[in-house]
């Protein structure tokens, strides 16, 4: 029926304002839909509402003390963000990481993107209205927050990275720890099969749903596994190795038409591949100290810019610092994936049902204040 | 005779005290069922913390719902809001005046009980409609229209379902449909028309899957958006006792009402038999629901129109054949 | 030939060769770094478009003397980010690029929201992330607390 949109021959159009306070918003998103019926002629997002300022308070910081804040603005995977942040500004100021380090953090980066897509899984199935498989993903999820916690300390906003190291060093209780939910998620992958993707009301609701073709997702910058769900194997952690995932052995999932069902089935075996980082990192564990001890107190990198990209659990992220050669940064610019990843919404809303326009918007996984900063 | 018409009001006003007090319990009860069900599917335990596991927990709400003001919209059609949520309400209450408990336990018994039910039961989409116009609130009219929608596409193969079952037993009285199921069960003789009647049901009462009215991750609360207080709950409560009625009807067309197994009834009393059944089915509703996404809208009017309405057609002519030339 | 020689040489092509810088290490995060003028930005960025880039973000740098915007843009191969570099006076408006990358339409709206910088020819310059009444533009060194204002030179010379 989606396909059979028309251009409405009436002039009565009927606007609903969609959010900010809405139960699938994710957040504080409002769309102004402009709708026929139910179909969506237009769309249009109003973001704007979680602003903080981050880059504001960037200047007006030390790189040490916007370490917190780095994780504060995709609150899903903190720690991506804190560990691209450090990456950034140890790579800027030339500040030499132990290799123990280097594993722990990828270690904990992607429990903590396992962590994002599982919160991700939950709630879009919710958006299409099943409510169970949302509480068992929790369970899953409440199980890496237990492991972080027990490292980082916090459960939500990490700040676990350090120039030069980490925080604490892993015990041999984590390592089990995480082992233990490695087997564990493996095992629930039946259930969730079982449950969600061999459902057929889910695959009707999913399947040719919000197709972004190629040339579509790279007119917007379209990142992340939205966009390896349209085919295209591109992910910063092979593209531009950082840190030490070039020594892992892992597959970049791909979708091929680009529809919602391709985006769930790429970020479900995307937690399948960060189990395998996992496992291996786990197993090449090095000996040695967990922070570099002689880096310096007062990070000053020298004058100039860099622009460091990382994979987040959305997608291509990346920092821009500008330093003038003092312990502040001059200007902090961060490119964040969600940023593209909604606006080409306002391209594929147009002809679907509002209930697909939830669909959609689940499946894109944005994260509001991620935009906002 | 002036006796025998006093003796039937007062069957009919003891009846009626009976139902709502019935139908109130039953709705609470249910809605701690289903918080509990829920719960459990969900790794979870559910209410525990008014009563012994949760029990009393949906009469603290009710009291809180009670106790709440009522908020009518400044730009709502006052008139219409106020009464949505009792007419939504009255139809519900009808319907167990011909609900065949047990052999002799009903209110009722009246040779057009079925159509009774289905032509009263027709009218909460009228309810719905007007608490959904009159809220003045888009989300609540976007779920209006799609509940109206919904139901007269369900409606049509629900009752075609049902009225293969009349035709095999000649009768839209309920004791007599029930009676002609002592021994086999209509399910057996009429799978098809079992399974469209429970699908329809399902729709019919706005469940999930086909709970598109209210989804509330598209349309918040759907039509009953802006309902506070108890205005909501009578919403609530009529959803719950529709539940109860779907069920009590498809046990009495389908499931061989007060009758246990294949006749034999294992010294139980018929009516246990019945509630038995009626709570069975209840569960399973749940169950679906905790289990399944919902389903889009025009899937959803698709799958009525081109799928359920052929199929209950089809269905229905069989039977006529089957029964002429047999 | 793949997308990132393609558009190396054509932005060689198209700019004097003082103004292009071309870091095979990426050590700063970009492979070739090209210093347009003001009234070359949209040439350099319709070539981006033909050879297959995608823009990833725009952000502005606030100098005593001038504005700087940065274009990044990369493409699905290893290692080819390019960043277009463009010098806008404080009294300057560039073009916009929202018709040739339509993902420009919101990160432009986004410089305007934080500089005050105008895109002349952009569809759209409500404010994105700052409220409808804001009358300020935080980012620029000249709002709130800031500890340091420098000529371009001063970081860059």
């Amino acid at each position: 029926m989606a396909e059979q949109f028309q251009e409405p021959v009436v002039e009565q159009i009927y606007t609903l304002n969609l959010g900010p306070q809405h139960p699938s918003t994710h957040g504080v998103l409002r769309v102004l839909l402009d709708l026929d019926g139910e179909f969506i002629i237009k769309a249009d997002p109003v973001i704007g509402y979680g602003h903080r300022g981050h880059e504001k308070m960037a200047e007006n910081r030390t790189y040490k003390q916007f370490m917190p804040n780095s994780s504060r603005m995709d609150y899903l995977s903190g720690l991506l963000y804190n560990h691209g942040f450090v990456l950034a500004v140890e790579r800027f100021a030339g500040v030499e990481v132990p290799e123990r380090a280097k594993y722990i953090r990828v270690i904990c980066a992607e429990l903590n993107r396992i962590s994002s897509h599982l919160l991700w899984f939950g709630t879009y199935i919710m958006d299409l209205g099943g409510f169970t498989p949302f509480l068992y993903c929790f369970d899953d999820r409440e199980n890496i927050l237990d492991i972080l916690d027990r490292v980082t300390g916090s459960r939500l906003t990490y700040s676990y990275c350090r120039f030069g190291g980490v925080n604490r060093d892993l015990d041999g209780e984590f390592i089990s720890m995480t082992r233990a939910f490695i087997e564990r998620l493996r095992s629930r992958w039946t259930d969730y099969h079982n449950l969600v993707t061999k459902n057929v009301i889910f695959i009707h609701r999913t399947r040719d749903v919000g197709v972004i073709t190629p040339e579509l997702a790279r007119q917007y910058g379209v990142v992340g596994p939205n966009l390896r769900a349209c085919g295209i194997p591109f992910d910063v952690r092979k593209s531009e190795p950082y840190e030490v995932y070039d020594r892992f052995d892992f597959v970049i999932p791909t979708g091929t038409k680009g529809d919602a069902l391709d985006r769930y089935n790429v970020r479900l075996e995307e937690m399948e591949q960060s189990c395998r980082i996992i496992e291996q990192a786990l197993d090449q564990l090095p000996e040695g100290p967990h922070i570099n001890e002689v880096a310096p107190f007062k990070v000053k990198p020298p004058r100039g810019e860099i622009y460091f990209a990382f994979e987040s659990a959305r997608g291509l992220t990346a920092y821009y610092l500008v330093s003038d050669g003092s312990p502040y940064p001059y200007r902090c610019h961060i490119r964040v994936p969600s940023f593209g990843n909604l606006q080409v919404l306002t391209e594929v809303f147009r002809g679907t049902l509002v209930a697909d326009a939830i669909s959609i918007l689940g499946s894109i996984d944005v994260v509001i204040p991620e935009i906002d900063r | 005779m002036g006796s025998e018409m006093a003796s039937d009001w007062i069957r009919i006003i003891v009846g009626l005290i009976i139902v709502l007090a019935f139908s109130q319990l039953n709705a609470l009860f249910l809605v701690w069922l289903e918080r509990k069900v829920a719960g459990h599917i969900q790794l979870r335990y559910g209410p525990m913390e008014v009563g012994p596991h949760g029990i009393l927990q949906t009469i603290a709400d009710g009291i809180k719902l009670v106790g709440k003001e009522l908020i009518t919209p400044l730009s709502a059609d006052w008139k219409l809001f106020v009464i949505a949520p009792v007419l939504v309400f009255m139809p519900v209450l009808v319907a167990f005046l011909v609900l065949p408990f047990d052999e002799n336990l009903v209110i009722r018994d009246m040779n057009l009980g079925v159509l009774l039910i289905f032509a009263f039961s027709t009218l909460s989409v009228l309810a719905i409609l007007a608490g959904g116009w009159a809220a003045n609130n888009k989300y609540a009219l976007l779920g209006a229209i799609r509940s109206v929608a919904q139901n007269v596409a369900y409606e049509i193969p629900l009752l075609l379902a049902v009225l293969s079952v009349a035709l095999m037993t000649q009768s839209l009285r309920f004791s007599e449909i029930v009676a002609a199921q002592c021994r086999v069960w209509f399910i057996f003789l009429q799978p098809v028309a079992g399974l469209i009647f429970l699908i329809c049901a399902t729709a019919e009462t706005n469940r999930a899957p086909f709970d598109i009215p209210e989804a509330e991750s598209e349309l918040i609360a759907g039509f009953h958006t802006e309902y506070s207080g108890m205005r909501f709950g009578l919403f609530f409560l009529a959803e719950y006792t529709n539940m109860f009625i779907v069920s009590a009807v498809a046990t009495a067309l389908f499931f061989g009402g007060w009758h246990g197994p294949f006749g034999f009834s294992f010294g139980l009393p018929g009516i246990v038999w019945f509630l038995l059944k009626v709570y069975i089915l209840l569960f399973v509703i749940m169950w679906v629901r905790w289990t399944f996404p919902r389903v889009r809208f025009d899937q959803l009017m698709n799958f009525s129109w081109k799928v359920m309405l052929p199929l209950s057609l089809l269905n229905l002519i069989v039977t006529a054949a089957v029964l002429k030339f047999i | 030939m793949s997308n990132r020689e393609t558009i190396t040489q054509k932005l060689q092509a198209m700019l004097p060769a003082d103004d292009v810088c071309r870091d095979e290490s990426c050590q700063a995060g970009v492979l070739f770094s090209a210093q347009v003028p003001l009234a070359k930005l949209r040439d350099a960025m319709k070539e981006c478009d033909t050879a297959g880039y995608y823009l990833e973000s725009i952000t502005a740098l606030d100098f005593e003397d001038t504005f700087e915007l940065v274009y990044h843009l990369n493409c699905y191969e290893p290692r080819a980010r390019v960043a277009v570099r463009v010098l806008c006076g404080h009294d300057q408006s560039p073009a916009t690029v929202s018709d040739i990358f339509p993902s420009a339409l919101w990160q432009e709206r986004e410089v305007h929201d934080f500089f005050g910088i105008e895109f002349v020819g952009s569809p759209d310059m409500r404010p994105l992330l700052m409220p409808e009444d804001a009358d300020c533009y935080p980012l620029r060194k000249t709002f709130g607390k800031v500890y340091a204002y420098h000529k371009r030179d001063e970081i860059y010379g």
